[in-house]
């Protein structure tokens, strides 16, 4: 990244969602209660595919690199994240 | 977080605010974390913002102590001023000088002294500005209006997760019979980042 070509820098600055709030908040109390720590945490956003990694926003990172922690170190697991934002999904969609 | 607005969710349609739902959802119900740890975590961070910065740097321009010791110190000193910087990174702070300009960047990802002065403001994390910082900070300065004479060194700090970096900018000119606060005004965020500099326009 750092030294590579690029275009201008876009300053405008978008507002920050609810559950990008709560994606900040839970991956830095997982740091603070010792589970992960932020290096771990950018060594798992930077083995995210390279597309993945250019596509997806800031928060929605965050989010992958957590979720794929998390999976690692077995405290949870992909199939019932996967589960259980269905649900969510389907609440949010629903009626 | 429960009672959070489906129809705002339904906007947004990230499947990855689903995801985040969802891990939280989970990490309750195990008890990894609880729901008074998550909203702790979401109200330290609206309290932080580049005021605190600002309130660090102008209490340096008036008082040449607290400034030896923000340079040395940068924790430290944010606690004299009541500024909690909860946060095992390091928190150093660079003088900008009439020979020495600093920019900061996060090559890396976006690490940025968050504990003082909040979320990284978008720019910062982009991928042009971590790609460009490093190899042409003048240019990326003069999209910020902002362009260090040709005999200022320019020197750029990448962060770390270990160390975060605020600028000390200079104090404008003109600007000796403004109080601490009145100076504190004058200091934006992009002041403490470096792509920028305070300015005074004058009484």
């Amino acid at each position: 990244m750092g030294g590579s070509p690029g275009g201008p820098v876009d300053k405008n600055q978008h507002e920050v969602e609810d559950w990008e709030r709560l994606a900040d908040a839970i991956t830095t109390a997982l740091d603070g209660k010792g589970i992960k720590t932020t290096d771990e945490h950018r060594r798992a956003q930077e083995s995210l595919p390279p597309e993945e990694y250019r596509s997806l926003s800031y928060y929605e990172r965050w989010v992958a690199a957590t979720e794929k922690l998390l999976v690692e170190k077995g405290i949870l697991t992909t199939e019932e994240i996967d589960e259980r934002s269905d649900e969510i999904l389907r609440r949010w969609g629903g009626s | 977080m429960s009672d959070h607005h489906p129809h705002e969710e339904a906007a947004t349609m990230s499947p990855y605010a689903a995801r985040i739902r969802a891990i939280e959802a989970l990490l309750l119900e195990r008890g990894i974390l609880t729901e008074p740890e998550v909203q702790d975590r979401i109200s330290y961070m609206e309290s932080r913002s580049p005021a605190n910065g600002a309130k660090l740097v102008a209490r340096a321009w008036v008082d040449e102590d607290f400034k030896e010791r923000l340079l040395s110190d940068g924790k430290a000193a944010a606690s004299e001023l009541g500024i909690d910087p909860t946060h095992p990174a390091e928190f150093v702070v660079v003088e900008n000088t009439p020979e020495v300009h600093n920019l900061i960047v996060c090559t890396l990802c976006s690490c940025y002294p968050r504990a003082i002065l909040g979320r990284p403001p978008d720019w910062y994390k982009s991928f042009n500005y971590r790609s460009r910082a490093v190899r042409e900070p003048r240019a990326v300065m003069r999209e910020f209006g902002f362009e260090p004479s040709e005999d200022v060194e320019v020197i750029v700090h990448d962060s770390t997760a270990d160390v975060r970096y605020m600028v000390l900018p200079m104090r404008p000119e003109g600007t000796e019979n403004l109080s601490e606060e009145e100076l504190a005004e004058l200091v934006t965020r992009d002041s403490l980042v470096g792509v920028s500099v305070p300015r005074y326009a004058g009484s």
